[in-house]
């Protein structure tokens, strides 16, 4: 009967789409109202509101977490069986993750990955895992003499196929010896992309790695072909909605009242900075210091920015220059205006205060 | 989120540390500890524990003691089942490897014998000296000396993810007999490594180095100096058609002006035809290759070995139920069709069953075991009192209500099983030799075979294995969806097609069912009769052999053909009852069977729940039906929106109202009359209009203010626009936000 089942989801999908087409579409009056009809407090009012939102149903949803407690020994023996538990549901499942793994899985050495920032290293994600794997193996006290000889290198200086490779190695203390990683958002902006897959699925089929993942977005799992989801993650489905706040995961984007919703916050502005290089970080320091300097200036004209980073020795060229420029535009960092002399104006869409803050937090 | 925050009961790590570590992108929570990890959990997880452990034992009220005790039986109990969840497993995983490699070693021969012959074919077609062949620049003498033997593999799979094995197994079916391998896959020949990438990953396969600077001759200089120029160099590359076209074609050009230095054999997986390559490589590269075609055995074959293998013959002793079988084949041939998922779908079974059933570290014994003897003994502190214990609970025993309570019934119940698999494995096997000749897939034939249901009807009314309603209860989907003939089942399919066997099948039939039911002296008593009467039967007409009849009834056709279809219709009539018998008399379900709990998984819905997540219905009903998930008052009791009711789902309830686009004036206008109605009163009807001034609402909490409101807002749309639900305003409608799933 299953089969019937699904057609009548696919009718019931598409009847709901053409549905929502007609309602939307040209025949019915589509509604022209403004957001700006809407009387938007103060954004810094706004964002202490949104830091202080009263949380709803408390009660009932620590019982709900509590719940999934019992099934903590469950996703143990999983776990322990071979298999990687992907965690879906409605609801930030960073907290539950995080105290599964500090009270459950305290045997085993636990690394925690971020997938919900812009940008993760994958490399460097190995090269700890490597690490952490190597100390657990000689506290073992039972390190095959054969591994020895292979990791006298740094791990640093290993290629990600020499980490896999490390991470793969039988060893004599048995399969219930491993490094358990976590991945908050495995579909997040960081890990979005195929490589960032390809190399996570990777690791989870490494025998010495147990993952430990979890998903928001309803489309997810088209992040994987077949090969990566049978044979390389080897999933276990637990559906566990929190219904928790997502206050770190949501922390790039932009408040939907607040600027029309496209600028970003002074916040996710300093995260996107964090993952850039120093140079860069410096670029971007001297767009904010010259916007505050001439706050009635359209922005810093482009020859101008690099004749003073030249002069600071931060690019060497104009090419070096852009790709900085194009890595703040694509993050809505900088925008572009043209003055009244016809030359192209760099400016930092952000507030005088956020931008004050966001110099602190670059000077730090 | 912080995790203290959702987790009240754990300890709150240090707060500024927390949230340095969410901006981080990654770090290390902590590392292994030697501490056992049951000592450190808390209170609420022993009870819990002894759930498990024995559901029986609870109604008992115990002190810190037994506690105690039980948390150290649980624990035995757990390292126990998880061993023997290895144990198992990798027999069944080995059984499943050896069965493939079974298939496919007959095309692994042809292969390297090919590789051989193109191997001397290269080698003597020109001689070079140790100088002349570590030079850094190809030898050039004629075109034919730049052919590149490539065996073309045909898999008749288009999933390629279940040839990867296959291929595995190829190379080092391959390095056995002295050839040196490579295995190289479509991700080796992406556009974005370029060829460099895959000359890397070639030299780390031959090499087993990563060098940095990659040059071919440093290839041919190996190849001489290892002096292992006597066998062949073999690069597979597993799937063909996923190769980026111009590195593959590049690569080639480059081997093939190599090939005189290198004598390299390249074998290629193909999934669609060997004419796939036009659509890859250009005619100039296809003109250097010189290809040999060999196929594999077919996806349907396959999975009727593996089939066969572990779930009839019983590698481990480990069984499924009827649901999940049914299950397991639906998933199969509905979702997705590749034996790689079958597969894991049997793993996660038997992973459940094991973490799932207390006594189920037995089932390692029992698949040892001949005289169940090890269960008389103590097991690693789990005393034969407790397992008796678990043993008389489980719900098959306490139907069946057998006798005493003693080892010796638990030990008999076990032979009992254990007879009761055999004999059900050798009537299943004569069914499916029975049903080859009709092409009965051996997954259906098992759903079928597994069902109690429908034994029960047989054992109950003899003749009721001619009443074709009986079966058709399990198939009418399948049979809609895949043209399965819908009456009687493939059990009756099975019988049938040996009463229309013809004589030379049917003393093959005969002579197959000798050797299946060896064991089962009843049965196969029975067998002997029907082939010694076949053979009486062609005394009669001075024929020795069925196969000699069969050429005398073609040459004297009038008169001979008339007597031997008399004598072989008696005999398949006799055979098809005496199947018909053994299903009715031998083929017991599992599940009918008492203690049939430790040896057989039946929870199709932990099974189903972790093989398939459905993130897009579940997200959506997750907040369409928030308030059933977390079973609160005040949410629960009207059918309208609360105010109470988390926001997201206040939002996302609201968007189901909209069209494709929801207009964010109106969409804030309805959340805010949603969240400040206090007092009104009213009917409260399940639609709502994007209206303010419509909007009927219930009682709610005090009236929030407007800037609390408009943060519950762009937290809520935020939270939708995480979870995939809406796409943010584009430049083009900026004041729209678009919905992106339509309908649970």
């Amino acid at each position: 009967m299953e089969i019937n089942e699904d057609d009548e989801e696919e009718l019931g999908f598409s009847r709901n789409y053409f549905l929502a087409k007609e309602l939307g579409g040209g025949s019915t009056k589509k509604s022209t109202r403004k957001i700006s009809d809407i009387d938007v407090v103060d954004e810094q009012e706004l964002r202490a509101a949104v830091a202080n939102i009263e949380p709803k149903h408390e009660r009932e949803i620590e019982s709900l977490l509590n719940g999934y407690k019992s099934s903590y020994s469950k996703w143990v023996f999983d776990l322990r069986c071979g298999f990687g538990l992907l965690m879906y549901g409605f609801g930030s499942k960073k907290g539950l993750i995080e105290d599964f793994v500090s009270t459950a899985l305290t045997k085993y050495s636990v690394v925690v990955i971020n997938g919900y920032l812009q940008y993760v290293n994958i490399k460097q994600v190995m090269t700890a895992l490597a690490e952490v794997w190597w100390e657990q193996l000689k506290s073992k006290r039972r390190t095959p003499s054969k591994i020895l000889p292979k990791v006298q290198q740094p791990f640093s200086s290993k290629s990600i196929e020499d980490l896999l490779a490390f991470l793969d190695c039988p060893h004599e203390n048995g399969s219930d010896s491993f490094v358990c990683v976590v991945v908050h958002n495995i579909d997040g902006p960081g890990l979005r992309d195929s490589d960032s897959q390809q190399y996570l699925a990777r690791m989870a089929s490494c025998s010495n790695i147990r993952i430990v993942a979890s998903i928001d977005h309803v489309n997810a799992p088209l992040l994987w072909d077949k090969q990566i989801v049978h044979s390389q993650f080897n999933w276990c489905w637990y559906h566990v909605p929190t219904f928790a706040p997502y206050k770190v995961e949501g922390i790039l984007y932009p408040l939907i009242l607040a600027h029309g919703g496209t600028a970003p916050s002074a916040k996710a502005a300093a995260l996107v900075l964090h993952s850039l290089t120093p140079n860069a970080r410096s670029v971007f320091k001297i767009l904010i210091e010259y916007k505050l300097s001439h706050p009635d200036e359209e922005g810093m004209p482009v020859d101008n920015l690099y004749s003073t980073s030249r002069e600071r020795f931060l690019v060497s060229s104009q090419v070096t220059l852009n790709s900085h420029l194009t890595e703040f535009k694509d993050h809505e960092l900088v925008k572009i205006k043209r003055n009244s002399d016809g030359q192209d104006c760099l400016y930092v869409p952000l507030a005088t205060d956020s931008l004050q803050k966001l110099l602190q937090e670059i000077n730090q | 989120m912080a995790p203290s925050a959702s987790a009240p009961n754990s300890p709150p790590p240090c707060a500024t540390e927390t949230a340095d570590n969410d901006l981080q992108p990654f770090f290390v929570l902590h590392k292994a500890s030697s501490q056992k990890c049951y000592k450190k959990s808390g209170g609420s997880g022993k009870t819990r524990r002894r759930i498990e452990l024995s559901p029986s034992l609870l109604s008992n009220g115990e002190n810190a003691e037994i506690e105690n005790a039980d948390e150290f039986h649980y624990h035995q109990n757990v390292n126990m089942r998880i061993e023997a969840f290895h144990a198992v497993w990798s027999e069944i995983e080995e059984t499943i490897k050896d069965v493939l490699r079974d298939i496919n070693m007959n095309t692994f021969k042809a292969i390297y014998h090919w590789v051989n012959e193109s191997f001397n074919t290269i080698s003597t077609s020109e001689r070079l000296n140790f100088l002349e062949a570590t030079r850094s620049f190809p030898i050039v003498t004629n075109v034919a000396s730049k052919q590149l033997f490539t065996g073309l593999v045909l898999t008749k799979n288009m999933e390629f993810v279940d040839d990867q094995m296959t291929f595995k197994e190829l190379g080092m079916h391959l390095k056995s007999k002295g050839c040196h391998v490579a295995n190289l896959s479509s991700l080796d020949f992406s556009a974005k490594n370029g060829i460099g990438g895959c000359l890397k990953s070639l030299f780390r396969e031959f090499l087993l180095v990563t060098l940095d600077a990659v040059d071919i001759s440093v290839l041919t200089t190996w190849y001489r100096k290892q002096q292992n120029c006597d066998s062949a160099m073999v690069i597979i590359i597993s799937d063909m058609e996923q190769c980026h076209g111009s590195i593959l074609s590049d690569f080639i050009l480059m081997l093939s002006e190599w090939v005189l230095k290198v004598p390299v054999i390249l074998i290629m997986g193909v999934t669609t035809t060997p004419d796939a390559l036009r659509g890859i490589l250009p005619s100039n590269v296809i003109q250097h290759l010189c290809p040999r075609k060999f196929i594999l055995g077919s996806p349907s074959e396959r999975m009727n070995a593996i089939v066969e293998a572990v779930l009839v013959k019983k590698c481990s002793s480990f069984s499924i139920g009827y649901e999940v079988a049914v299950f397991m084949r639906n998933y199969f041939f509905t979702q997705d069709g590749t034996i790689t998922s079958f597969i894991r779908a049997l793993k996660i079974a038997c992973a459940q069953h094991f973490s799932l059933e207390p006594l189920s570290f037995l089932l390692q014994r029992f698949a040892v075991d001949d005289n169940n003897e090890g269960l008389q003994c103590e097991m690693h502190g789990i005393s034969a009192e407790m397992i008796l214990k678990q043993a008389f609970d489980l719900p098959s025993y306490r139907i069946n209500k057998l006798g005493e309570q003693s080892m010796e019934s638990l030990v008999r119940g076990f032979s009992e099983l254990k007879n009761l698999q055999r004999h059900w494995s050798i009537v299943v096997l004569c069914l499916y030799e029975a049903g080859k000749w009709s092409r009965i897939c051996l997954l259906d034939l098992i759903c079928e075979a597994l069902d109690p249901e429908l034994f029960k009807l047989r054992v109950s009314s003899p003749n009721g294995f001619h009443n074709n309603s009986q079966a058709s209860h399990i198939e009418p989907s399948m049979c809609k969806q895949y043209h399965r003939p819908q009456k009687g089942g493939f059990i009756r399919q099975a019988v049938r097609s040996v009463r229309d066997l013809p004589a030379v099948q049917l003393s093959k039939l005969l002579k197959v069912w000798e050797k299946i039911t060896v064991d089962v002296p009843q049965i196969h008593e029975k067998v002997m009769e029907l082939l010694s009467l076949l053979k009486f039967e062609e005394g009669k007409t001075s024929k020795e052999d069925m196969d000699e009849i069969s050429k005398s009834a073609r040459r004297y056709a009038s008169r001979n053909h008339l007597n031997i279809a008399k004598v072989s219709r008696v005999v398949n009539d006799k055979a098809a009852r005496l199947l018909e018998s053994m299903v009715r008399n031998h083929m017991e379900p599992v599940e009918c069977a008492p203690f049939h709990e430790i040896v057989c998984f039946k929870s199709i819905d932990k099974l189903k729940g972790a093989l398939i997540g459905d993130p897009r219905r579940r997200v959506q009903v997750d907040l369409l039906q928030f308030q059933d998930i977390i079973q609160c008052g005040c949410c629960r009791t009207c059918n309208s929106l609360s105010p109470s009711m988390h926001d997201s789902s206040i939002m996302y309830s609201l968007a189901q109202e909209h069209g494709d686009l929801i207009n964010l004036h109106d969409w804030y206008q309805s959340f805010k009359s949603v969240c400040l109605c206090s007092s009104n009163k009213g009917k409260h009807g399940s639609k709502y209009s994007p209206s303010p001034k419509k909007r009927k609402v219930v009682a709610g909490i005090a009236k929030p203010s407007e800037a609390s409101i408009q943060a519950r807002f762009c937290r809520a749309v935020t939270e939708l626009k995480i979870v995939g639900l809406l796409q943010m305003p584009s430049k083009r409608r900026p004041d729209f936000v678009q919905r992106l799933a339509f309908g649970t």
